[in-house]
């Protein structure tokens, strides 16, 4: 990961479609049937989607971006657009490429005629009623419009249709076809061009997936050995436990849904406890009733691992658009010093493996691990590269030298608990207070490994003990570990990216690696080198390398997407420097565009300081 | 531990001895649950005791078990994700009128809900104790406490019948001071597949809200012939004005959370392998 210089900057194909309209219009089906589609060729492909929060109306919208190579963000300004009504068009215009494609239902909005891109005024909702008697088809209408455009065949689709609508009957399904067709046959017939020809490109690798983030921590969490989940309807992390209920019986596995988040936590600990791997999934309202019981598996030293997929705030806020607005809570969030280990995945595939982890982190190390994602990594989906499932190892439960690596593709360990010996048994430490810190856990069932578990301090038995050097010794023995995991941490290759020679950095945490690895990109094709930073393990931070990193720029700039620069709190601090702070506020994820921008600006200034110099 | 035989004098904690007020409640409770495990023949590391914070958490002490004592009214989903991934083990969960009706109250409704196979007893003692002496969900209206030393402005909880209406399949009440019932009925209760409620009324000696005496007066067995399938005659003794019956109020047969999850895995019918699933997503 993060050779300099082994990227492909060129690519053949890279378009960007947007499908606009409002919730309830089949926006999101639409987008997401073409995808799916594309997904099934060679190429790549990667959505975002965002919509509002009420079940009907309201602007939504799906972007879809198909390339011949990696894609690591949603792109700034679209090719094609989509859109359903006049509020669609209006939100939506500004980001349509000049000379780009506008499809539009003439009977719903109103366009600005002056401007400079292809129009097909195209009456899909018209095409709807006629087709099928009611408006509700167009999105199918339009699925066939742009698979004139985009050249994808009839047949395909019409299994993917069959696929979604097949549980509503054969007659909602025969109704769909016949406006995939109609939509088809009208886009022809006004003689809109074919811009392309998907299905002439070769069928897709087998070994790709379609996956959204949320889907990739499901994923994620079985290949670890997770099972079982406590979890709570919270957007937009449900779709994590909803997946997770779906398919964890089918490897031994179980879910149960509880009264509250409050009560999801206590039952991952109790499953713990028990020892088995577990996990639950939610978003920051979650995170915050979590956290007494965060405190808990701290102080039980169990291993936990929790999801929190974060969502604009505070309170209610904006439970369906993104922000990195819980960075400060997940790492600071507790009464009394409790250890835990902050994970920030930066893309759906890395949330896979990030996800595997966490687990391996939690099991290690005995205590909770959040792995921070957010609404555009969770609702996003990309195709992901199946992993190797013949280089997945288990790592021996007695072997308590291993130093295991961060799963990739071409290699998964999987790490279990350390479990005590024979001989441990004999007088058994369920806390011993080891160089480490970390003291292995009997598993309930084992004869001579009872022992309490309190969150009241206690020794090394697990006896309880007040005393001032107790309290000491084992709040040392505790943060003993996460010394541990700092040491690990550092050995990890560095997470940095770009010339190692230049003077401007930049540095950012989670989901806005793609966009900032993108404006890098564009800064470098403009003539303006920087490097890029973008640490996994938010908490412990790899302050090492970080020093290492800082140690010759002039000019830091530190991206996320908040209004109060959490995580540049958290660096000034640690490392005190000054960076230029670029944040965005707005339940959006950053375009590399905006990122380029920053970078540009910033450079103005480095060439002024440079010339004020001499 | 190795050196314990075969069959077990007591499941009792040879380390930690219990630090309640001398003349507590909760010390013939404790004995009952001994008694009980040795009548059932356990073994110690199959018994799991998850308690919540009070007098009555500290039960996960005294054991020689696999216990754990956590936070203020958490007790009940803690133990229920603990028995939802291991059937295998015999869990008790215990809390007080404060942990388990006041902070931890709502999670009742939910165990019950899910009929999770284990037992809870709920300790009783009108106050908290161990804090020193506030009021409550069982403290009576009016009654002078430290938080409310003009009077309890509340009206005390009738957990009994907030038990029948969550159609929690086994629940009974009993005293601190019947030996013999809390023996009978833990017994039972443990034995009982789904989610048991052991009621026991536990005075507390230091703030004394219900004393022994008072108590003494107050408890009636339910009636011989009292039938504890009929639900309606049920609530007809829980809400009664005149005396605190004891004894079992309900109990009936149904499927448990661990049945209810394995019927789960018939639908999933085969296993899957992770690739397998995996390949789902292509």
């Amino acid at each position: 990961m993060g050779k300099i210089g082994t990227h492909k900057l060129k690519s053949k194909i890279d378009f960007i479609i947007r499908v606009a309209g409002e919730g309830g219009e089949g926006v999101m089906s639409c987008g997401e049937l073409f995808a799916k589609a594309v997904a099934r060729t060679s190429y790549h492909v990667f959505t975002f989607i965002t919509y509002p929060t009420e079940m009907k109306g309201g602007y939504a919208m799906t972007q879809i971006r198909i390339k011949d190579i990696t894609i690591y963000s949603m792109g700034s300004f679209v090719d094609c657009l989509v859109a359903f009504n006049q509020e669609a068009y209006d939100k939506s215009i500004p980001y349509l490429k000049e000379g780009g494609i506008l499809i539009y239902d003439p009977e719903f909005t109103k366009i600005d005629e002056s401007r400079k891109v292809i129009k097909y005024p195209i009456p899909f909702s018209k095409i709807s009623v006629d087709t099928i008697g009611r408006p509700l088809g167009k999105n199918v209408v339009v699925l066939g419009i742009l698979s004139h455009i985009y050249g994808l065949e009839l047949p395909g689709l019409e299994k993917l249709i069959d696929d979604r609508y097949g549980s509503k009957g054969e007659k909602v399904v025969e109704g769909n076809i016949r406006a995939l067709k109609e939509g088809s046959n009208a886009a022809a017939k006004m003689g809109v061009l074919t811009v392309m020809d998907l299905s002439k490109s070769e069928p897709a690798n087998e070994d790709y997936m379609f996956i959204s983030g949320n889907q990739a921590v499901a994923l994620g969490a079985i290949a670890a050995g997770c099972k079982f989940s406590a979890g709570y309807p919270l957007t937009p992390a449900t779709s994590i436990f909803e997946t997770l209920s779906k398919f964890l019986p089918y490897v031994g596995g179980k879910t149960i849904q509880m009264e509250d988040e409050i009560a999801a936590i206590s039952a991952i600990i109790g499953a713990s406890f028990g020892g088995e791997k577990v996990i639950t999934p939610t978003s920051g309202p979650g995170l915050q009733l979590m956290s007494e019981q965060m405190s808990l598996a701290s102080m039980l030293e169990l291993p936990i691992v929790i999801v929190d997929v974060q969502r604009g705030g505070p309170s209610t806020g904006l439970p369906t658009k993104t922000e990195q607005g819980d960075m400060k809570f997940a790492v600071y969030g507790s009464a009394g010093e409790s250890p835990r280990i902050i994970l920030a995945p930066t893309n759906v595939e890395d949330t896979f493996y990030q996800t595997i982890r966490a687990f391996n982190l939690a099991e290690k190390y005995q205590m909770p691990v959040i792995l921070l994602t957010d609404q555009s990594i969770g609702y996003r989906k990309a195709t992901v590269k199946m992993p190797d499932f013949s280089k997945i190892f288990q790592v021996d439960q007695y072997d308590r030298k291993k130093k295991v690596k961060i799963p990739q593709a071409d290699q998964i360990e999987l790490v279990q608990r350390q479990v005590p010996t024979e001989e441990e048994l004999r007088d058994y430490k369920r806390y011993k207070n080891t160089k480490t810190g970390i003291s292995p856990i009997s598993r309930p069932g084992t004869p001579g490994g009872q022992y309490l578990a309190t969150g009241l301090e206690h020794d090394e038995y697990g006896k309880t003990n007040q005393g001032p050097e107790n309290h000491l010794a084992m709040s040392k023995k505790r943060f003993r570990k996460l010394d541990e995991v700092s040491k690990a941490f550092e050995k990890n290759p560095m997470e940095t990216y770009g010339d190692p020679n230049v003077r401007i950095g930049i540095m950012g945490w989670g989901s806005t690696e793609g966009a900032i690895r993108e404006a890098r990109y564009l800064a470098e094709q403009a003539g303006v080198k920087i490097r890029h930073i973008h640490p996994h393990t938010i908490s412990p931070l790899p302050e090492r390398q970080i020093s290492k990193f800082l140690h010759r720029l002039k000019h830091l700039i530190l991206v996320e997407e908040n209004l109060t620069g959490q995580f540049a709190h958290f660096i000034k601090a640690k490392f005190g420097v000054k960076p230029i702070e670029v944040h965005k506020c707005e339940g959006m994820p950053f375009t590399p565009d905006e990122i380029f921008n920053a970078i540009m600006k910033v450079a103005r200034i480095a060439d002024e300081d440079n010339i004020t110099n001499i | 531990m190795k050196t314990i035989s075969q069959t077990f004098n007591t499941y009792k904690s040879k380390t930690i001895k219990p630090v309640w007020c001398p003349g507590c409640g909760d010390y013939g409770v404790l004995a009952a649950l001994d008694k009980t495990f040795k009548t059932l023949e356990f073994k110690p590391e199959d018994i799991a005791i998850v308690s919540g914070i009070g007098c009555s958490g500290r039960f996960s002490h005294y054991f020689n078990s696999y216990s754990l004592h956590g936070t203020h009214g958490r007790a009940l989903p803690t133990a229920t994700g603990l028995k939802t991934v291991r059937p295998d083990l015999h869990v008790v969960t215990i809390g007080g009128d404060g942990d388990g009706l006041s902070i931890g109250g709502g999670h009742i409704a939910h165990a019950a809900r899910k009929n999770v196979d284990l037992t809870y007893i709920i300790l009783d003692n009108n106050v908290y104790g161990m804090t020193k002496g506030q009021s409550s969900p069982t403290t009576p209206l009016e009654y002078n406490t430290k938080t409310a030393p003009y009077g309890v402005y509340e009206e005390a909880l009738n957990p009994i019948a907030m038990f029948l209406s969550y159609n929690i399949s086994y629940i009974a009440r009993t005293t601190s001071t019947d030996m013999k019932a809390m023996h009978s009925i833990l017994t039972e209760a443990i034995q009982h597949k789904g989610f048991s409620m052991v009621y026991i009324m536990s005075p507390c000696v230091t703030y004394s809200v219900l004393p022994y005496a008072k108590l003494k007066d107050m408890v009636k067995p339910l009636p011989e012939d009292f039938d504890p399938s009929d639900k309606m005659s049920a609530f007809k003794y829980a809400y009664s004005d005149e005396h605190m019956y004891t004894g079992v109020f309900y109990k009936e047969e149904k499927s448990s959370l661990e049945e209810r999850l394995t019927k789960v895995f018939n639908i999933a019918e085969v296993s899957k392998t992770t690739s397998e699933i995996m390949e789902e997503f292509k």
